[in-house]
């Protein structure tokens, strides 16, 4: 059988006191695009650093195409781009890339680099003289630029504006698009519903959830059926369907699972007064997954 | 490797610290106390003495800003990206200790050339060959202590460490002004700086005699302690990198 990209069995990392990754396992299959999402401090990063063996994890096992992880980056199988730094004052942007590209056997051409991180016609500008977008992109080039078959980034676009970002994800799609295995954390939900195949949602340092953003949604599934009351109205929390029941003013929120049966019910009370309802989206799913955590 | 090392040397002769500290003030200086003939003997000795001082100096210079360029790619996450990609830790290690030892050489170079070409210094052939020799392997227990340095100690706080330790070095071992000036505690204190012993060595060869066991000896010292320092400090970033 084919190895996975990556596979973490149960790797536990704790800092001191704090627990950062909490026995999470994780296999992603050859030519996949995932997202990590999770808030700060969920455990993204050095679940990140334990894949990439940057980070020695105290219990569990990480393995890259079947290899140790520093085994696999030494053969170039994967390419990196930290949450932040890795950039040095006193070359060129030509000068890095062809340097990093040096490193790896077969690497991509630099012409080829620049137009996929969107950095054409800047190969002779100093790296410090760049903004902060461009040293971003920079950043991302020096990630793909040995043509590994695991791409990971972590909060890639943090530092983008919008039209960075869009510009950012056509040259990742690109690269999915040739096969290529990429892991990508962010706490951008509209980014990871948007761009990967697969959302693996990371809190506390465990998966909570994982699957197509879709599935997610559906897992959780809170459309919201919103009406006005007056009065008593902790009955409504025990309607079909309703998880959780939210009061603001005079507007009673009911998420529901069932949102059908929901309205069904509350017609039947003769309760529709003002109804609405919005579907799900995975921002409420996110919410859900992660507040439940806290109870 | 041989792709670090011509970054990393691109990075060095862009460095501007690298060209004051390592080539401008050593030349420079040598240039005013040779013609202020602080150095003993007669004017043509106290200006190789001077000579010899000005390269060592610039060499200490040179080798102590290697280090604080560890200290600095540490704080911008260059170290983290390198071993992100195929190149090995001991590759990285051994690309930046070439570098720094290749740096040390145009600096010595440009006080010896300035002693030829300016004060019309005469030694003889195996002499210079010596004096280039000794200065150059000499520069060994500072670089690593200046790596030690930054290794130990994060960007500006590296550099500031080195900048001390080199002029503290330059100014104690006698680089700037002769030990003879110096009081008795200082003059014996001197004695045992690596500083000191590493130019003797070459001061020695310079007036006709051999490098001294006893300077070599302290120096070997040196090179032990920093080299022990340089492993712990490598050692200790690894964990936290």
């Amino acid at each position: 059988m084919e190895n996975d990209a990556v596979s973490l069995t149960a790797v536990t990392k704790s800092f001191r006191a704090v627990r950062a990754v909490d026995g999470l396992t994780l296999a992603i299959p050859r030519g996949q695009t995932v997202a990590l999402l999770g808030p700060n401090g969920a455990g993204k990063s050095t679940t990140i650093g334990m894949l990439l063996g940057l980070i020695p994890p105290d219990s569990g096992k990480a393995v890259l195409f079947g290899l140790d992880p520093g085994q696999a980056v030494r053969q170039g199988l994967a390419g990196a781009m930290p949450q932040e730094g890795g950039l040095i004052p006193r070359v060129t942007v030509g000068e890095l890339l062809t340097f990093v590209a040096g490193t790896y056997r077969a690497p991509l051409p630099l012409g080829q680099v620049l137009a996929l991180a969107q950095m054409t016609g800047l190969e002779n500008r100093r790296v410090d003289k760049l903004s902060g977008g461009q040293a971003q992109r920079v950043r991302f080039a020096m990630a793909l630029v040995g043509d590994p078959r695991l791409i990971v980034l972590d909060e890639p676009t943090a530092a983008l504006d919008v039209e960075a970002r869009r510009e950012f994800w056509s040259g990742m799609r690109t690269l999915a698009g040739r096969g290529k295995t990429i892991l990508f954390s962010t706490h951008y939900l509209d980014e990871a519903d948007e761009q990967a195949d697969r959302v693996v949602v990371i809190d506390r340092g465990r998966v909570v959830a994982d699957g197509t953003s879709a599935e997610i949604k559906k897992i959780v599934a809170l459309t919201t059926v919103s009406v006005t009351t007056s009065g008593e109205v902790s009955w409504l929390g025990d309607l079909p369907g309703v998880r959780r029941l939210e009061v603001r003013g005079d507007r009673v929120h009911l998420r529901s699972a069932d949102p059908d049966a929901t309205v069904m019910a509350l017609a039947r009370a003769g309760a529709v007064r003002d109804l609405e309802v919005t579907p799900a989206d995975l921002e409420d799913a996110f919410v859900a997954l992660t507040a439940k955590e806290t109870v | 490797m041989f792709g670090y090392i011509r970054l990393e040397l691109l990075r060095t002769i862009r460095d501007g610290g690298y060209v004051i500290f390592g080539i401008a003030s050593p030349v420079v200086m040598y240039l005013v106390l040779s013609n202020l003939a602080l150095a003993p003997g007669d004017e043509r000795s106290g200006s190789i003495v001077t000579m010899v001082s000005m390269a060592a100096y610039g060499a200490l210079g040179c080798a102590f800003n290697n280090g604080s360029g560890i200290g600095e790619d540490r704080s911008a996450g260059w170290l983290r990206q390198l071993r992100l990609t195929p190149l090995g830790p001991v590759q990285v290690v051994a690309g930046k200790i070439v570098t720094g030892a290749v740096g040390v050489v145009p600096s010595i170079a440009a006080v010896l050339l300035t002693g030829v070409l300016v004060n019309h210094v005469e030694l003889s052939p195996g002499q210079w060959l010596s004096i280039v020799g000794l200065l150059w392997a000499g520069t060994i227990p500072f670089a690593l202590l200046g790596l030690g340095n930054g290794y130990a100690l994060t960007g500006q706080t590296a550099s500031m460490a080195n900048i001390a330790a080199f002029l503290g070095l330059s100014i104690v071992g006698g680089l700037w002004v002769p030990t003879m000036g110096f009081p008795g505690w200082l003059r014996a204190i001197a004695e045992w700086t690596p500083s000191n012993s590493y130019a003797t060595m070459s001061w020695h060869v310079a007036a006709g005699t051999a490098p001294g066991a006893r300077a070599v000896a302290i120096l070997c010292g040196w090179l032990a302690v920093f080299g022990l320092y340089a492993l712990y400090a490598y050692r200790r970033a690894g964990r936290t990198a």
